[in-house]
């Protein structure tokens, strides 16, 4: 009987699977349908990302009732109004255990060595498909296999041909170095040659793997997936917070795998958030609590701290304490600093590294609202993306993802950024300066109104629209055509980075968002922030404005004489390294609290080792203003494997957890701020709360459920500034420094990972073949760059796919970059020259 | 006198002229279209009431495929020639080339004409590049002549085909796996939605058409539906057949005979008969992927309708005959041997499954069968039904009909622990 | 690295095509005409002309029998070996083989010129038992026909073809 409301017109296709009715939206897939109804039909080829493949032929289900009869791949097959299903019928069962014969005829008997034995789909499919005792007589056919890099092991003999790593590396992701080969039951998944897998997201392949082919390194031989304590976690490697599940053995942290968010990253994750972990298990991790280089427990520590913190205060005023953050302390821990600053009246926290980044993201932030935040799922539908002033797979990768899936649906994408953006999807790169973009977004957003005002006109003349500032011509037809572009789509986006834009440039981002709104609609801002939680830090900021270099010129002025730094190492970002060794001699006390090795950790008085994420659970607030809260996977300790060096554990019994002495920032922070006896009375939920209303509803609502802290409305736009954004570039014989962050080397967490560190490439310094080739530099040449703090030797890449004028440096750990000295805007052409050595 | 359509410009030992061809009213039909006198929606008439089926062994209907090009349907349109014809025991399309090559091209162009198309690619398989160099100096030659080309013959319609060689695999035959082996993509079959009429190469509306289908095309034009039916032999046939006959006759060929023309007739008077000593066992009767026909049925007409009505196929109309020294596990294995190799490799039933059935033919055949092999190999050839595309199904149809009909021998196989017959030298 | 000329006239015709990778397979023919098969190298190149990355066009090449990416000699002997042929003398023509190069199935001999593998049926089983030498098809093999036809290979003159 067919389903059709009568007022809607939806057709809503009834079926029977298994003599259970159910209604499903049309297009539906009779495998979906059958899952709903609680249903997993077997299935190997089939995955709901990859879509239907009708490969594996494990899908096979009795059609009784409807267009089709017999046995059906229900992959295959959409589920349509009055059909019948059976996937117990005698013959389907049959068929599908005659396949699963079929498909291990070949394969090994690995499982005892196998680390997907116990969490592998063919294992499963197997034992519940009924096949057991193997009657083949013949020979298993075998493959070499192949080295694909650090993160992934390759064991071919194991594959079923499912095809699904192929469909996954090549369809959905873009990448063009991994697929079949031969022909026949000789079907090889491989490269060309042996070496790493060029895409950020290879590692997602282990996950979707049905058997061993493709194995997780980084855990080999660890553990079996039940020894394992295993918790749905979050990646806190970019402001995308990407969902996955942390596993945990013997106090470490193991793997990585993704976890399926229908509204940020759908089923993957990058290799960044995949294979970033093992900071949390450094050896040589702060453990102990230190005092004037001695080891102290942490008891005596906390005091000291407190004390000193007290006498310093008594001495020179409360506001001579001064506290720094960093974007990936947790909610907890920034809203803890907010109250103990206040309270105690100590300096505000500084959480940016730099002003413009604390003024980018919190504009970026106050303009973000209900009606205008778009998630990443939802860029996926997009028709039209303009992306500004981001470089995707580098900054944040599962974007570029997203923006591939908007890609394979037709959207046009535009990206106007200065580097030599490279990414998984075709796309009109309008590669000019950061200065220009802002100008571009005005130019943009007054076409688009003055076309709309004059629609409303009735067919007056499209009058040109007043530049809003010096534009070189020839951008003037690329404008156009976007304003184009845009004035047709119907569900267009607006992507704005917040790392190398203008000050001015978020706002204007968010102009041109809600006259798409007011055009569309439809919801069209996606903001990328520096950090994990870059928007809960402006959430929580007690004082709007305060970044690290005000914390550095109070030291110098004699304003600030002791630091607390709390997860954070202004070593990685301040621009002038030997500024900041000096301004941190001058302090009468630096304590430092953290769960990294850091250079502050290193060098301070007073050291509080705190817990990771994975120790302690944690909040933290993604670029779209999701709250996403994480319970802990383990107690936290050192490894045991760490603890007598591979050995057996010291045979001395205790009911101390070695290394265990270590406590969440936040709560280490309460204790330092001398609240001692409320502390085990402390509830951080009602804290949070009080220092922001959107966290109350951190009470109600389930760990295992997200919540967007948006307001309905935005801030109103700000008054046009004079920023001179649109300046045309100063001196004809300098280059602008832009510096940027890679997929791997500059990221603060999975640069602590040995394997990273042998995987990421030799860091490159970019400029435009236009301006190389005067130089007499080509692409590859070591270049040395002569600055006020030394020089600086480093690679060069030449590309013509980028703006001129301008000199892109990755703030690389590998490179000294932080001997520019205070940034300079600039760099004459004088100082960078081809160096001698090859 | 047999009625010779496709094979009226035969001349022994050498090509016919495209002089030759216009000589007995070549090109004719294209000079009518360039003048207007069909439009495309008329040609899919005439040949759709002419009965026309694809010749390339799954006897569609011709113009039932062009009419499934949807009206509205997206520019430009393409056209591909099947020539890849790796069915063993299959010569047809070769013969059809070295024969009257002009006579396939004034074929294209109608049917490119039919759907309008703009491009056409004659695929043809890596064995026949001499086939492949007759084509392309013909092609060049219909070009001068003004037959190909932009703006045909003064008209508005510009048509011009390319010659594809295709790397080899029996595959690439299967219809969407030959536009996937165009485009330069590996040539898995790609099951429809979308029909490739609707979304084939590029995503624009493609017609896969076998040769000889296109072949008949000018002459069905020119003399009219009504003179096509009238060729068959049987009441629902038309046109004439090239039948390919091979194995144990005196005069394997191929010939031009209606369509419905009994087997027997085939093999005693255009084959020459048995040779001596052999008598006939059985024959494939339309390529290596249809089943074992047997004695009993010696008298069945060969055409579509004719040996479905008894449980077989036409196929190809390649007559491949067996006789009583042959052993026919030995057929099988070979057959499935050849299959094994050539499964793409994309659907689990076709890559494991004929590996595994030809593992225990082979064991059959070297004196290592078992009684329990046989309802397996019953079962795996029934399973394989359940494929991605034809080939497997195609595999199963010897084994089967082995066992259906020939079963004794397969146990006296066993029994024996060897080949009772001796191997073929 | 092939020649310009060469270089040239496939980057020309690749140009020509609507769609690139339309020309793989043919790009690769080319190549291997002049390498005799497609080495790492000649993948590379032909990889670039086309605008396919070398593992794309690797799914291709070792998808299909006529492209060969091992060495083979400088006439590759396909022997068909499909259900006509293997009634009407295959084994003959194989062991006649091997016997006259000193090769098996598979090998090459010593001198590179030539190769023996097995093919499937290649339409000639009208005059069974045939076999294919770099394209050209010979029918009705006897050991006598064999014989002249491998002389004249091993010659340099290239035996008449059966059309």
């Amino acid at each position: 009987m067919p389903v059709q409301s009568a007022s809607l017109r939806i057709a809503m296709p009834r079926l029977v699977i298994d003599d259970l009715e159910i209604e499903v939206p049309e297009g539906t897939k009779v495998i979906e349908a059958a899952e709903r109804l609680g249903i997993m039909i077997p299935r190997f080829c089939y995955h709901k990302a990859l879509g239907s493949a009708g490969a594996c032929r494990m899908c096979a289900v009795k059609f009784i009732h409807g267009p089709f009869k017999g046995l059906q791949m229900s992959c295959m097959i959409d589920a349509q109004d009055g059909m019948v299903v059976s996937t117990t019928d005698e013959e389907a069962v049959a068929f599908r255990r005659q396949v699963i014969e079929w498909l291990m005829m070949n394969h090994p008997h690995d499982c005892p060595v196998c680390d997907e034995g116990g969490q592998c789909l063919l294992q499963d499919e197997t034992v519940s498909g009924g096949h057991g005792l193997r009657r083949y007589p013949g020979r298993k056919r075998t493959y070499h296999d192949q080295y694909l890099g650090e993160f992934i092991a390759h064991e071919m003999n194991r594959c079923i041909h499912c095809y699904r790593c192929s469909r996954f590396y090549q369809d959905f992701a873009g990448y063009r170095d991994l697929g079949p080969m031969q022909i026949a039951n000789r079907v090889y998944f491989g490269r060309f040659r042996d070496g790493p897998l060029e895409s950020p997201f290879a590692g997602n392949l282990v996950d979707i793997c049905p058997t061993g082919v493709y194995t997780d390194r980084s855990s080999r031989y660890k553990a079996r997936r039940w020894d394992l304590q295993r918790v749905p976690f979050l990646c806190i490697h970019c402001s995308l917070g990407c969902s996955t599940v942390a596993s945990a053995r013997y106090r470490e942290v193991v793997r990585i795998e993704a976890r399926f968010n229908k509204s940020v990253n759908g089923h993957f994750i990058c290799d960044r958030g995949r294979f970033g972990y093992p900071y949390a298990n450094l050896a040589g991790r702060p453990r102990r609590a230190r005092v004037d280089g001695e080891d102290a427990s942490l008891a005596e520590a906390v005091r000291a701290a407190s004390g000193r913190l007290d006498q310093i205060s008594m001495n020179a005023g409360p506001d001579a304490v001064a506290l720094v953050a960093s974007d990936r302390c947790s909610l907890e821990t920034l809203a803890v600093l907010k109250r103990i600053s206040r309270e105690k009246g100590w300096t505000h926290p500084a959480v940016f590294p730099r002003p413009d980044l604390e003024h980018k993201t919190r504009r970026a932030v106050s303009r973000l609202d209900r009606r205008l935040a778009v998630s990443m799922r939802e860029l996926e539908s997009a028709d039209f993306i303009l992306a500004v002033g981001i470089d995707p797979v580098h900054e944040a990768p599962m974007l570029a993802l997203a923006l591939r899936q908007a890609f394979r649906e037709d959207a046009g994408i535009v990206v106007m950024d200065p580097r030599p953006v490279s990414a998984p999807f075709d796309f009109e790169h309008v590669a000019i300066a950061p200065a220009e973009i802002g100008g571009c977004l005005s130019r943009i957003t007054e076409a688009l109104s003055a076309l709309q005002a004059d629609s409303a006109a009735q067919g007056k003349e499209t009058r040109r629209p007043e530049a809003a500032g010096p534009l070189r011509a020839d951008l003037d037809s690329r404008i156009a055509g976007i304003v184009e572009r845009l004035k047709g789509s119907r569900n267009p986006v607006i992507v704005c980075g917040t790392d190398i834009v203008r000050d001015s440039t978020p706002d204007r981002a968010a102009d041109l968002a809600l006259l798409l709104l007011q055009l569309k609609g439809r919801p069209c801002l996606f903001f990328v922030l520096p950090g994990p939680n870059s928007f809960g830090a402006v959430l929580l900021a007690e004082s709007p404005g305060r970044s690290f270099s005000d914390v550095v010129q109070d030291i110098e002025q004699g304003k600030v004489k002791a630091l607390l730094v709390v997860e954070s190492d202004p070593f990685k970002n301040f621009p002038d390294r030997e500024r900041l060794e000096r301004a941190l001699d001058r302090l009468d006390l630096l304590a430092a609290m953290d769960y990294l090795p850091t250079s502050v950790v290193g060098r301070a008085h007073i050291v509080l080792p705190t817990c990771t994420v994975f120790e302690r659970g944690g909040s933290f607030i993604n670029q779209e203003g999701r709250v996403q809260r994480v319970e802990p996977v383990h107690e936290g300790g050192v490894p045991v494997h760490q603890v007598s060096g591979g050995g057996h554990p010291p045979r001395v019994f205790s009911h101390e957890v070695p290394g265990g002495e270590i406590e969440a920032a936040w709560r280490t922070a309460v204790e330092v701020a001398g609240y001692t006896n409320a502390r085990d009375n402390l509830s951080i939920l009602k804290i949070m709360a009080e220092e922001h209303p959107g966290f109350a509803r951190c009470r109600d609502i389930p760990t295992s459920r997200s919540f967007r802290v948006l307001p309905d409305a935005g801030d109103r736009p700000p008054v046009c500034e004079e920023t001179g954004d649109g300046a045309a570039p100063e001196a004809a014989d300098t280059l602008e420094v832009v510096l940027v962050d890679r997929f791997f080397g500059t990221e603060e967490l999975s640069g602590y990972s040995p394997v990273i560190q042998n995987a990421d490439s030799e860091p490159l310094v970019f400029l435009h073949v236009r301006d190389a080739e005067p130089l007499g530099i080509a692409h590859s040449d070591w270049i040395s760059i002569a600055l006020e703090g030394g020089g600086l030797e480093v690679r060069a890449g030449v590309s013509a796919q980028m703006a001129e004028g301008v000199l892109v440096i990755p703030r690389h750990r590998l490179l000294e970059w932080q001997k520019l000295g205070p940034v300079p805007a600039r760099i004459p052409f004088g100082r960078i020259s081809k160096a001698g050595k090859e | 006198m047999l009625p010779q359509v496709l094979f009226q410009n035969r001349k022994p030992r050498r090509i016919a002229t495209m002089e030759e061809y216009c000589g007995s009213g070549g090109y004719r039909v294209l000079e009518d279209i360039a003048r207007g006198k069909y439009s495309p929606a008329d040609i899919c008439r005439i040949v759709g009431e002419a009965g026309l089926r694809g010749r390339g062994g799954a006897g569609f209907p011709a113009a039932t495929k062009w009419m499934s090009v949807p009206v509205d349907g997206a520019y430009p349109r393409y056209l591909a020639a099947n020539a890849d014809e790796m069915e063993p025991g299959t010569f047809k399309d070769r013969m059809l080339i070295h024969v009257d090559p002009h006579t396939l091209i004034e074929g294209m162009i109608i049917a490119g004409y039919a759907i309008s198309a703009s491009k056409a690619f004659f695929f043809i398989r890596p064995s026949y590049d001499s086939s492949a160099m007759i084509l392309e100096r013909e092609l060049e030659r219909a070009r001068q002549a003004g037959y190909l080309g932009d703006n045909i013959l003064g008209s508005d319609y510009s048509f011009d085909i390319i010659l594809h060689r295709s790397g080899g695999r029996y595959i690439c035959g299967e219809a969407t796996a030959l536009l996937n082996a165009l485009m330069g993509k590996r040539p898995n079959p790609m099951k429809p939605p979308p029909y490739p009429t609707v979304k084939g190469l590029w995503n624009r509306p493609t017609v896969v058409n076998n040769v000889e289908t296109l072949a008949n095309l000018p002459h069905i034009l020119r003399n009219g539906p009504e003179w096509y039916k009238g060729l068959a032999r049987t009441k629902t046939g038309a046109g004439t057949k090239l039948f390919c006959i091979s194995g144990k006759v005196n005069r394997p060929g191929c010939v031009e005979l209606p369509i419905g023309t009994p087997l027997r007739e085939i093999i005693e008077e255009h084959a020459g008969g048995m040779r001596a000593g052999s008598e006939f066992k059985a024959c494939l009767p339309g390529g290596a992927s249809t089943r074992y026909l047997t004695k009993d049925l010696l008298d069945v007409e060969m055409d579509f309708d004719s040996l479905s009505a008894v449980g077989h196929r036409l196929g190809t109309a390649a007559i491949t005959v067996f006789d009583q020294k042959t052993c026919l596990v030995g057929v099988t294995l070979n057959l499935l041997q050849f299959f094994a190799r050539e499964s793409c490799g994309w659907c689990t039933p076709c890559r494991e499954g004929l590996p595994y059935i030809r593992d225990l033919l082979w064991r059959i055949e070297n004196g290592e069968g078992r009684e329990e092999y046989i309802p397996m190999l019953r079962q795996m050839s029934r399973d394989v039904w359940n494929a991605y595309c034809a080939l497997a199904p195609g595999a199963a149809s010897p084994v089967e009909s082995l066992l259906t009909f020939f079963e004794d021998e397969v146990r006296e196989h066993i029994r024996l622990k060897k080949c009772p017959f001796s191997r073929p030298r | 690295m092939i020649p310009e000329a060469l270089k040239r006239e496939l980057l020309e015709r690749t140009a020509r095509a609507e769609h690139p990778r339309e020309m793989a397979v043919d790009v690769m023919y080319a190549l291997q005409g002049y390498y005799g098969y497609m080495s790492d190298e000649a993948m590379e190149e032909a990889a670039e002309i086309v605008g396919m990355t070398p593992l794309e066009l690797e799914e291709l090449a070792t998808f299909y029998d006529f492209i060969y990416r091992r060495p083979v000699g400088r006439y590759v002997i396909r022997v068909c070996d499909s259900a006509v042929c293997w009634m009407e003398g295959y084994q003959s023509v194989v062991d006649h083989l091997t016997s006259r190069l000193g090769i098996g199935l598979g090998d090459t001999t010593a001198d590179g010129l030539f190769s023996l593998i097995p093919v499937c049926c290649i339409g000639y089983c009208d005059r069974a038992p045939a076999m294919l030498i770099n394209r050209k098809v010979y029918g009705e093999l006897t050991p006598e026909k064999i014989d002249r036809i491998l002389q004249k290979l091993a010659t340099g003159k290239p035996a008449a073809g059966e059309e």
